[in-house]
């Protein structure tokens, strides 16, 4: 699995952890920012926060799984967010999630082995006018095809080219 | 403060929880997340009954829902038996294998269905209790992880977890057994960890692990015997004996 060095960079944990006062509210908000930082909450991250807050790792752990904004694992340099909500369905958003497979060789949650891209699915991105929409990183990109979706991800280095 | 169970006339301290009232007066309402010990988190929803008030009826969970004024409650109205049905229907879908669940479905009559279809190694309600417990404890070592159809109960990361010292609460309260707790001659495991046993100085019993007498010497009384519940009874017994034995002379 794709693991990105960390280790020599927990010190910028440790000041954002730092940054918070100790008490137990302060969970999340502190996981969204180590999510952002590192995109991804690396382990020796949460007993950071477990200790800092006073708070069990077991109870971090739990709020980490369960919000789709926090990952445990590392997420690539690119973000792929493939809309597949009932309008980009109905456009087949799916024949791009399967285009996507064969360009980089990742399913929705995982990573190419590079850690350049990581792919994730969501239920809507609020652009159904544009359907099939997909985002990468921050960026939208609506009526995507199969064709265009190569031609974008060129643009990020994932496809050779031809 | 008086209330009316069943048509039986019960007394009830302001804000008791009509569960606890019940109880006291010998009427069954069937359980499955709650303990005495511990604090209600109402998740399993069998403990519904119907609470009139005045011209008002309404549905509630007996195990959360506190007296605070002259009630009357109902346990086992035909609407409480029908949506106690679907409760057990539900939970029997999730775990269908479940002795537990299996002996209120035949209770309660409610045949299995193929509407969903439920693991059959799976034995967790998800009801929250053993985590209510872990937490009682002091330890936290376990906790719900993921969600939806993936949620379930663990320590973090699926390890071995340094946390748990092995004292067994959650398979304890667990209503269903869900949580595997091994235990032969001197070793019990539990969540993947295997734990030494001590031996009561005593009677010679084995009663604890290490790591649980270190934790609530830490954490209770200080005290260093190393007794079973058991022994320990007697040994305060003994001691209020010669109490006794003091005054009278
Ligand atoms: S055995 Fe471990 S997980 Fe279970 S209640 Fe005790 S400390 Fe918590
Ligand atoms: S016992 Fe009341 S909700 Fe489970």
């Amino acid at each position: 699995m794709y693991a990105p060095e960390i280790k020599d960079n927990l010190f910028i944990a440790k000041k954002i952890i730092e940054k918070y006062p100790r008490e137990q509210r302060y969970s999340l908000a502190v996981l969204q920012d180590i999510q952002r930082e590192y995109s991804y909450i690396p382990r020796e991250c949460l007993k950071m926060i477990s200790e800092h807050l006073r708070v069990p790792v077991s109870k971090l752990y739990s709020m980490a799984t369960f919000y789709k904004a926090l990952s445990l694992v590392p997420k690539g340099e690119n973000v792929i967010t493939v809309c597949d909500g009932t309008a980009c369905h109905v456009r087949s958003s799916m024949v791009l999630i399967d285009e996507i497979e064969k360009c980089l060789n990742i399913r929705p949650g995982q990573t190419t082995e590079d850690g350049k891209f990581s792919l994730q699915t969501v239920n809507c991105l609020g652009s159904c006018a544009i359907a099939p929409v997909m985002m990468v990183n921050d960026k939208y990109y609506g009526k995507v095809t199969p064709n265009t979706l190569r031609e974008i991800l060129k643009n990020y280095g994932g496809v050779e080219n031809e | 403060m008086k209330v009316f169970i069943d048509g039986k006339p019960c007394e009830a301290e302001y804000g008791e929880y009509i569960l606890d009232v019940a109880k006291r007066n010998g009427i069954h309402i069937p359980t499955l997340c709650h303990s005495d010990a511990l604090s209600g988190i109402g998740s399993c929803r069998l403990c519904i009954v119907e609470v009139v008030e005045g011209s008002r009826r309404m549905v509630v969970t007996s195990c959360l829902y506190p007296i605070t004024r002259e009630i009357e409650v109902f346990t086992s109205t035909e609407k409480i038996k029908k949506m106690r049905k679907t409760i057990i229907m539900l939970l029997s879908s999730r775990v269908p294998q479940n002795d537990y669940i299996k002996r209120l479905r035949e209770e309660y009559g409610v045949k299995p269905t193929s509407r969903f279809k439920g693991d059959n190694n799976e034995q967790c309600i998800l009801c929250g209790l053993c985590v209510k417990a872990c937490e009682a404890i002091g330890t936290n070592a376990i906790a719900a992880v993921n969600r939806g159809i993936t949620k379930k109960i663990s320590t973090p990361y699926d390890e071995v977890s340094e946390d748990c010292i092995g004292c067994g609460a959650c398979a304890q309260v667990c209503p269903t057994g869900a949580i595997g707790m091994y235990q032969e001659e001197g070793k019990r495991t539990i969540w993947g960890r295997t734990f030494e046993l001590l031996k009561c100085e005593q009677c010679g019993k084995y009663y604890a692990t290490r790591e649980q007498l270190k934790h609530s010497i830490d954490k209770l009384d200080g005290k260093k015997e190393m007794l079973c519940d058991r022994c320990k009874k007697k040994a305060v017994a003994a001691s209020f004996k010669t109490i006794y034995e003091d005054m009278n002379l």
